[in-house]
């Protein structure tokens, strides 16, 4: 999947700026995925969502210093989603496999099995027993599907709890909100006493 | 997994190509850093760090595009996707092979033959790996992409430095 242009990017620009418009053009692609996703028969843009997350994720691990403290937290998030989104892609990627060796493996022995009837009027068969050398792998081969089958439900209703937690969480907000601060390099603690600030500045409602 | 070099120097305010030339070469240097005995079927530890490496280069290189020539960026990405891929070729079967083993140990010994069937063509897959891995380092080699790298770095370096 092509990642999508940002805009507005210049050489000279600080870096946090830059950083800011790549993070929250990162964010609109990986939200554009939504709802479409919440279909478990989207392989292709569940995929293409884990890229977004990737990209979002590789993005943050240079930010997180330059932003305020939510992009470490949303770092922890975007690693966790693309980590899920990847074991539903191992499923998506390894069960066409175990299905299609086991096809293979029965297309051999229909073979072998026909080879030894040779002439014979009908099949008789005990030649399964004699001839068919991968009749033993086709149960491995079978649970091995179903455990890729079942993993994969799993995972995607893992996925789909820790999306509406993203959202419960308010993790894009929070994190375009992050994205725009730019943390003051801690000032020795001698340059600012608590004591001597005034109680109205300290107040939250002042 | 080998931890990312940090990229000492990095601030809020520093020109976006300042950084991507930092970045690039410390990532570069990285990745390089981990291609001795790559090939060391013994040691599949090694084969995981680069791709590693190769994972975090290729995102910086996105990230900080705008920064390099268009036409060297391209041919850059274009050959450090190429190591990705042979690196994958040889690292994917391994992951496969150790899943499938921690597999295998929870179910029947009915269901060996199978495990062991699958567990073929992916022994297969490793051995291939590794011949798609040798050819992707000699290329990567003989296109000398540790120099362009260092290349994109310096240009993206000066044209913020006139």
């Amino acid at each position: 999947m092509k990642a999508a242009k940002v805009r507005g990017l210049k050489r000279e620009a600080p870096l946090a700026d830059s950083l800011q418009r790549i993070v929250e053009t990162r964010l609109r692609e990986l939200w554009a995925f939504m709802p479409g996703v919440q279909d478990p028969r989207r392989v292709s843009e569940l995929h293409d969502m884990r890229i977004a997350a990737k990209r979002l994720r590789y993005c943050l691990e240079i930010s997180t210093g330059l932003f305020g403290p939510y992009a470490a937290v949303a770092l922890g998030r975007a690693k966790e989603l693309q980590k899920v989104l990847g074991e539903i892609h191992d499923c998506d990627m390894t069960l066409p496999r175990v299905t299609a060796l086991s096809a293979q493996a029965q297309a051999a022995d229909v073979a072998a099995v026909l080879a030894a009837a040779g002439q014979a009027a009908d099949l008789d068969p005990a030649l399964l027993a004699s001839s068919a050398p991968n009749v033993a792998a086709q149960r491995g081969l079978a649970t091995t599907a179903l455990y890729l089958r079942a993993r994969r439900e799993l995972l995607f209703a893992r996925f789909l709890d820790l999306w509406l937690q993203l959202e419960r969480e308010g993790f894009r907000a929070r994190l375009e909100f992050a994205a725009g601060e730019r943390p003051v390099p801690a000032a020795p603690s001698h340059d600012l006493h608590v004591d001597a600030v005034p109680a109205d500045l300290l107040s939250v409602t002042a | 997994m080998a931890s990312a070099r940090p990229i000492d120097g990095l601030h809020a305010e520093l020109p976006f190509a300042t950084a991507a030339a930092m970045t690039v070469r410390v990532r570069s240097d990285e990745l390089f850093g981990h291609a001795d005995g790559v090939l060391d079927t013994y040691d599949p530890g090694r084969v995981h760090d680069m791709r590693v490496a190769t994972r975090r280069l290729r995102a910086v290189l996105e990230i900080y595009a705008p920064c390099f020539p268009a036409t060297a960026l391209k041919s850059v990405l274009s050959d450090v996707k190429v190591l990705a891929d042979g690196l994958g070729a040889r690292r994917d079967p391994d992951v496969q092979l150790e899943d499938l083993q921690a597999f295998a140990a929870a179910l029947d010994p009915q269901d060996g033959p199978g495990i062991e069937l699958f567990a073929s063509r992916l022994r297969a897959e490793q051995e291939a790996g590794n011949e798609v891995l040798a050819r992707a380092l000699e290329a990567a080699t003989e296109s000398d992409l540790r120099s362009r790298l260092t290349a994109l770095a310096d240009e993206s370096q000066a044209s913020v430095s006139v």
